[in-house]
């Protein structure tokens, strides 16, 4: 699993798409994450050193690569905006609604 | 597992779901361009919510979804923002 800076990430989400264009799956998770970097210890309850609540774990793969990104809330603006666009651009293989414009094309619309 | 066949059923049960236990829940996007259909799961590995779609109406729909659970998932104060408390 390689963990890649957001940046990065998106860039190789790109790819990821475009690779998976003719065949093949893109899978994204996504799921809080609360800073840990060790397993919680079965014996005594040490918290981790810095259990911060303001992250989350992005990850990718397409069945064979992985990849994934740590997002906190400092970048979350421009990370968003460009992770929905990113998103948007590229599930664009779904099927369009167009059975309302094609009955309506004999009448002439109001 | 649950199959949703509309999306409003869908997007309320799975935003409770995971505002139940944020730190179990996940989220999980199928995207298959071959196919043309998108799919969207949330799970606490207890309870499994699944919608899936062939429409491209729904791409907006899901992602917009996607970016909120993002949202919720980093917001700092463990407060929810409906209860201003001083």
């Amino acid at each position: 699993m390689v963990l890649l800076e957001s940046e990065q990430f998106l860039t190789e989400l790109t790819r990821l798409f475009q690779k998976c264009r003719l065949s093949g799956s893109v899978y994204i998770t996504l799921k809080k994450y609360d800073g840990r970097t060790k397993p919680a210890p079965r014996k005594g309850s040490v918290e981790g050193v810095e259990p911060s609540d303001n992250k989350c774990l992005l990850r990718a793969t397409d069945g064979k690569k992985k990849i994934s990104t740590v997002v906190s809330s400092k970048e979350v603006n421009k990370f968003q905006m460009a992770y929905s666009n990113l998103l948007r651009a590229n599930m664009d293989g779904l099927k369009k609604r167009d059975k309302k414009s094609k009955s309506k094309k004999s009448k002439t619309a109001q | 597992m649950r199959q949703y066949q509309t999306w409003e059923e869908f997007s309320r049960t799975a935003e409770k779901l995971y505002l139940a236990d944020p730190m179990k829940a996940r989220v999980v996007l199928k995207y298959r361009h071959s196919d043309g259909s998108l799919c969207i799961k949330v799970t606490d590995d207890l309870v499994c919510l699944v919608y899936r779609t062939d429409q491209a109406q729904d791409v907006k729909k899901i992602e917009k979804f996607h970016s909120q659970l993002m949202r919720l998932m980093l917001a700092k104060e463990s407060r929810s923002v409906a209860m201003e408390m001083d």
